[in-house]
Parts: C-alpha cells; sequence; structure tokens
C-alpha cells in the first residue's frame, strides 16, 4: 500500500479495462498510459532511496492535479503534445514506449532529456521545443510537489507550524528550517 | 427613542472604521458599526490560518477558475487559495476602469485590516508641508505636532514593533521591541550606512506585529501566515484589537451585510441625520439616525457613498461643493527595485518566519538636494536563503538531487520601493450610471494614472536599488521596473481631500466635511498627498484625532 500525502490523494480514480489506476480529470484527457508516464518521469526524478521516492508519495498524482486545475489550456496542450514527443523520443532510441522501457533505460533517456534541457537557451525554438517544455514543466511540478509535501516538510527539513521565535543566526548544521 | 438611533454611525470596519468604533465607544457613545459585507469573527472564522502548507488542495497556487473568477485580483499576488473568502466578490461588486486601476478590496467585517501590510510608519514634517511648499494640490491643515501624540495613542493601542533609529525623516514612536534582521540584512545594512555615510539608512521595517503580550493577544509567533488571519491575535485588525476593545464597552452593534447607500442629509440643520442601509442579504431598505456619523468604508467606496448622498441640494453628492469631491486619487507607485545574489554566510541560517523585511526610509531630495522630481521613496525588502538551487546539470535528477533539495541554498537579497504619488485633480473617480452591481447600485468609475513626476522619480528607484546594493557586496544584481499602475500598492488615497478652504477641499482640519460638519471621513479619502510611508497608522491616528474632536464638539452642541 502505497503512502499517499497532501491533497493529491484525494483525486477520485478507478480502474480501466487494463486494470491500471486511471485518475479522473476535469480538463485534459490523459489514458492510462499516459498517466503512468507521468509517474515514471517523476519517479526518475525523485527515486526511491533510503528515503520514499515520488511514487510512493503520490507525487505524479499532484502533478496531474496541478495540470488539470492551474495550467491554462496552451500549457496543457503543450503538456499533452510534448508527452507524445518525448515517448516518440524514447520509442526511437530504445524500440519501444517509454514505459515499457527497462529502469536503466528509463534513467538513461531522462538523463539525456534533463541535461539537453539544461543546456538549451530558454527561447531556442526548435522542432523538439515542445519535449522540452513538458519536461520541464514535469519537472517543475514535481520538485514542487515533493518539497511542499507533508513528508519534505516535516520529515526532510524543520516546518514547524508554530515556531515561536526567530533566530537571525540559525547554523545549518543542524538542519535546514524555512 | 428609536431602535434605529444612535448616538454614532461608522460607516465600515476596517482599520480606520475599527479605530471611530473603539474611540466613540469608549467616550460613552452608543455606536453602530455598519459593513457592507459578512461576518469573520476574530479566530473562529480563520479557517485556514492552522493549516500546513501541504494541505490545500494546489499548495496555495491558483486555478484556472480562480483566474476566471477573479479577473482584478488575478493581476498580483493577492489571488491564491489559502484567503480566497477574504477577497471582494468581483462578479457581484464590478467597477469601471477608464484607464486601468488594480482595486483589491475585502467586503468583510474587519476589511482590510485582515490581509494588510502591517508597515507602520509616521510621516514627519517635511510630508505634511510638501504641499505647500512645493505648491502642489493644498496644503495640509496640519502639521506633525498635531498629529504627533495621536500617532502615539495609535501606536500604544495596536502595537507596533519598531527600533528606535532617531531618524529626522521618519519619526520614532512608542515601539514594542524590534524583530531582528538576519545576518546578511546586519552586514548589508552596515554597508550602506558607512558607504553613504548615513545619508542613507536600511532599518528593521516597523510592523503592527507584537512583540510582546499586549491586551490579552499572544505575541507574534513567527508563522508568517499573518493574511489567514491571527488565531494568536499577533497582528492588528480590527478582529485582534479595535472590535473587542470597542464590544468591551457595551456600546457597540455591530451589523453586517449593511450596504450604506447614502448619508440622509438635512437641508434646514445643514448636517446629516443618518444613513440609508441596503441589507445585502435581505434587499430591504432601512434607515438610521445618529447624531455624528463617521464614514470610513475605504477611500473610493467612501467617494462612492458621498457622491451618492444629498444629489437633491449638489448634483455631485455631499462635499462636492469645491469640486474636488471623486478627485486627486492616489496611491504608491512601486514595483521598480533591484535583487542579486549574496556570497557566503553559508553556515547561516535563520529559524521562524519572519513576517516582516527590512526598510529604508526616504533620502532623496532632502537636505538641499534636488532631482529632477520632486518628493521621494522608500525601500522594503529582506535577504534569504532559496531553496536548493546550485545549477549542477550532472545533480538535477536522482537520489541524490533528491537530497540536496533538503539543504538551503544561497542568499540573495532584494527591495523594491515605494514612491509617492502627486495629487492630480484629473485622477478621479465618478459614479457609472451604466453598469450596475448585484444589488442593483451604481459602480464606481476610475480614471487615474501616474506622470511624468513619477515616471522620473522611477529611474531612481530602480537604479539606487542597484546601486546600494552593489555598493554593499550584493553580486549579480538584476533591475526591474515594470509599468506603473495605480492601485496595485493597495494604498487608495484622496477623493476627499482635507484642506484649509472649502473652496478647494472637502474636509477641514478637523476631517469634518466641510458642506455636514457632523460627517467625519477618517480613511484614507482625506489624505491630500500620499508620502512614502505606508499610510494605515496615519489613517489610524487621524481617526482617533478627528473622534476625540468629535466627541468634545458633540458635548458642546456644536454638531
Amino acid at each position: 500500500m502505497a503512502l499517499l500525502f497532501g491533497g493529491a490523494a484525494l483525486l477520485p480514480s478507478c480502474l480501466n479495462d487494463k486494470g491500471k489506476s486511471v485518475v479522473k480529470l476535469k480538463h485534459i484527457d490523459l489514458d492510462a498510459g499516459q498517466q503512468a508516464l507521468v509517474a515514471d518521469v517523476a519517479d526518475v526524478i525523485i527515486p526511491k532511496t533510503d528515503t520514499p521516492g515520488s511514487k510512493e508519495l503520490g507525487l505524479h498524482l499532484f502533478v496531474l492535479k496541478m495540470v488539470d486545475d492551474c495550467f491554462n489550456k496552451e500549457g496543457q496542450e503543450t503538456f499533452v503534445a510534448g508527452m507524445k514527443e518525448f515517448n516518440e523520443a524514447a520509442k526511437k532510441k530504445h524500440g519501444h514506449d517509454f514505459v515499457d522501457c527497462s529502469p536503466q533505460e528509463k534513467l538513461v533517456f531522462v538523463s539525456d532529456i534533463d541535461k539537453r534541457a539544461h543546456d538549451r537557451k530558454p527561447d531556442e525554438e526548435k522542432d523538439d521545443a515542445k519535449l522540452f517544455t513538458f519536461y520541464s514543466m514535469l519537472k517543475g511540478q514535481t520538485v514542487f510537489a515533493y518539497t511542499t509535501s507533508k513528508y519534505f516538510m516535516t520529515k526532510q527539513i524543520v516546518y514547524e507550524l508554530v515556531p515561536g521565535r526567530y533566530n537571525a543566526y540559525f547554523p545549518v548544521k543542524e538542519k535546514a528550517a524555512v | 427613542m428609536s431602535t434605529n438611533t444612535y448616538d454614532a454611525i461608522v460607516i465600515g470596519s476596517g482599520i480606520s472604521g475599527g479605530w471611530a468604533a473603539k474611540e466613540l465607544t469608549e467616550k460613552g457613545l452608543k455606536t453602530i458599526m455598519l459593513e457592507r459585507g459578512r461576518n469573520i469573527e476574530h479566530i473562529k472564522d480563520y479557517v485556514n490560518a492552522t493549516k500546513g502548507p501541504w494541505e490545500f488542495p494546489h499548495r496555495g497556487g491558483r486555478t484556472q477558475k480562480m483566474i476566471e473568477d477573479y479577473p482584478v485580483l488575478k493581476r498580483d499576488y493577492p489571488l491564491n487559495e489559502t484567503n480566497l473568502d477574504y477577497w471582494v466578490d468581483e462578479k457581484k461588486s464590478p467597477y469601471t476602469e477608464i484607464k486601468r486601476f488594480d482595486w483589491f478590496r475585502g467586503y468583510h467585517v474587519g476589511g482590510r485590516s485582515l490581509m494588510w501590510g502591517r508597515q507602520s510608519y509616521r510621516w514627519a514634517d517635511v510630508d505634511f508641508e510638501a504641499n505647500a511648499k512645493d505648491g502642489i494640490g493644498v496644503d495640509w491643515p496640519i502639521r506633525y505636532k498635531d498629529l504627533a501624540p495621536w500617532y502615539s495613542h495609535a501606536e500604544k493601542f495596536a502595537g507596533i514593533s519598531g527600533n528606535r533609529d532617531g531618524l529626522a525623516i521618519l519619526p520614532d514612536g512608542d515601539f514594542m521591541p524590534p524583530m531582528e534582521m538576519n545576518c546578511v540584512e546586519k552586514d548589508v545594512a552596515a554597508r550602506v550606512k558607512e558607504h553613504y555615510k548615513e545619508a542613507r539608512n536600511m532599518i528593521i521595517g516597523r510592523t503592527a506585529n507584537i512583540t510582546v503580550p499586549h491586551n490579552n493577544r499572544t505575541n507574534c509567533q513567527y508563522r508568517n501566515k499573518c493574511w489567514l488571519g491571527c488565531p494568536f491575535g499577533a497582528y492588528f485588525s480590527t478582529q485582534s484589537a479595535t472590535l473587542p476593545a470597542a464590544m468591551a464597552t457595551g456600546n457597540l452593534t455591530l451589523r453586517p451585510w449593511s450596504i450604506v447607500t447614502r448619508i440622509l442629509y438635512d437641508k434646514d440643520t445643514k448636517k446629516a441625520k443618518g444613513v440609508e442601509v441596503l441589507d445585502a442579504e435581505t434587499n430591504k431598505t432601512y434607515e438610521f439616525y445618529a447624531k455624528i456619523i463617521f464614514v470610513n468604508a475605504s477611500t473610493l467606496n467612501t467617494a462612492w457613498i458621498l457622491m451618492n448622498s444629498a444629489t437633491d441640494i449638489w448634483p455631485d453628492g455631499l462635499g462636492s461643493s469645491s469640486g474636488e469631491l471623486g478627485h486627486n486619487l492616489m496611491d504608491h507607485h512601486l514595483n521598480v527595485g533591484a535583487g542579486g545574489r549574496v556570497e557566503g554566510y553559508l553556515d547561516k541560517y535563520y529559524f521562524g518566519r519572519r513576517a516582516n523585511g527590512i526598510y529604508i526610509p526616504r533620502y532623496r531630495n532632502l537636505n538641499g538636494e534636488k532631482r529632477d522630481y520632486i518628493r521621494g521613496f522608500g525601500y522594503q525588502g529582506g535577504a534569504s536563503r532559496g531553496g536548493w538551487s546550485r545549477d549542477i546539470a550532472e545533480m538535477s535528477i536522482g537520489g541524490a538531487f533528491k537530497d540536496a533539495l533538503s539543504e538551503p541554498g544561497e542568499w540573495s537579497m532584494g527591495m523594491g520601493g515605494f514612491g509617492e504619488t502627486l495629487p492630480y485633480h484629473e485622477n478621479k473617480v465618478f459614479l457609472d450610471k451604466t453598469k450596475k452591481d448585484a444589488w442593483g447600485l451604481p459602480v464606481l468609475a476610475i480614471d487615474a494614472e501616474v506622470k511624468e513626476n513619477e515616471r522620473k522619480m522611477r529611474i531612481d528607484m530602480m537604479n539606487d536599488a542597484k546601486e546600494m546594493l552593489e555598493a554593499a557586496g550584493v553580486k549579480d544584481v538584476n533591475t526591474y521596473s515594470m509599468e506603473p499602475v495605480l492601485g496595485r500598492g493597495i494604498h487608495e488615497m484622496g477623493t476627499a481631500r482635507m484642506g484649509r478652504d472649502p473652496k478647494t477641499s472637502v474636509l477641514n482640519e478637523w476631517n469634518q466635511v466641510w458642506d455636514a460638519k457632523n460627517v467625519f471621513v477618517t480613511d484614507g479619502a482625506a489624505m491630500a498627498s500620499t508620502a512614502c510611508q505606508n499610510p494605515s497608522l496615519t489613517y489610524m491616528a487621524l481617526t482617533a484625532r478627528a473622534a476625540d474632536y468629535a466627541v468634545k464638539e458633540l458635548k458642546k452642541g456644536n454638531v
């Protein structure tokens, strides 16, 4: 049983005919395969180590909710179109859909995209622009989902709802604060 | 005595309305405070105040639905899901923008005292004298010495934390202990002071967050969630401070859902006899009567009420005999400044979320300096450490990246200017009778813009910020200067200015409407200029002073 944190856990979901869990979205239409791709990429960005990763924390559910509720129509279209390009590029490189790649292939592929995204000029206009826009949207939302999750804020950093004091010279060795 | 008759009526329950209610009731007047919106009860109704950031469905962000529903609020930071309930329903209460004007409103008990920025500064003599010296607008009918005791009165009750910095441009007040600067801010402040030989100063912000327990309120807990409402009552709001004080007298009646449609003017006595109220829930109309009326509906709605009143005598409304009612609308102009990276201090952080920053008081056009514009500006800002943001491609996904996200990033320091806007007669509001709100009432049309003096000032506001940060050793300083839009400062001022002459002003030196001496206007509408300091503390002081005068005059039988 996966641990789910935060509002994303409240999303309704159901099983489709292939037995895969599908989150019901209101404004965009993503099939089980596409949702699995989002979950898999997010899990490469924030993987399980000795601490929980994206799937265990349900980060992809929050990402989907944000895309569904907060992105404008143009952003949603770019997200979906870029995802298709992302999958096509994976197919070209590894011979099958991204979600069917081995964990090693996924890591290699996402690492390559991440590095190329990093090296691109912000306003670079190329045929694969949507692929990289999709990737940076997904990465940005995944990191946001992680760093605002209850797990992260209560277990990884010292977040107190009521700090009660202000220490202007807090040494960082004791762990980060927000 | 009719049940609708009181000694005093206060229209509006925000910062200045709450103060009027407190002062009048404490002086023994049976008072009714009319609020157009719903009630928000202290603590009980702060429904999001104790939630963790992860408990909000979009972690505080804005959905497309919200953007659609709030076409004005979306223009700046206030639109967010954590305190959406505190902002006006724009579909029910539209307004007309002849020129773009970002009007951010709170229609509920407490008004914007629940969401305000809490920065609290006195004005200095130079501010009250400026109009007369420059021949701009009208001379303020008061000087610093007239308001100084009332600033003290307001500070002692509201609870303002601040340092006594001894600066002539920003008089010290009756402060609670100041909040502390963090290590970077302290060093930057020291370097600025040295570089400019004390001609420019960076001080800790003076804020209406109490730092010691006060009047059954708990001192600030450093949550930085003020605008959700504070369960500790640690910042000044109507709910935390003035309303309980007024209630404790037994003299206050609070009536939410009460839209004041007009002040009832009696042409025989040349005074107001009461107000007409439209119940926002039932659409029924009521009249309330009183000897004195305080109009504290927030600047633009105060103008709206006056313009709707006594139109049988003055077609443009009560207080319009000077031709200045609705004119001289002002705000602070902002969205200009600079920020950069601070090297080092990596073994230092801060703990607690301080709802306050640093302040740089005005230094331009003082002591004989003459720029190519008049007046000046101040800055608010601060230093902080970001989240992990080191730009290393090799570590931007995976386990090491995940771990690094919990480490603090680099320090950065930024500051944004708040500039004085001059009073221009042509910057105005008027009734747009072609458009109606949800209650069938005409809406306000706003026609205002910044002009050459403000635009010239903004060049200094941007460049000085960069210069000061660089002088203090801040690296990679970036500047910004957005197209200035009035309203964004959320410091609407003017439209019913104080003055010395009924021919050129709406109010006299005691905030009395020249044309109806028992009507007092003590919110931002009364301002004859804006200075560059955040204005709310001045509204508090003006209100307390006017209430004191009103009660004395009432006892003498003069109003």
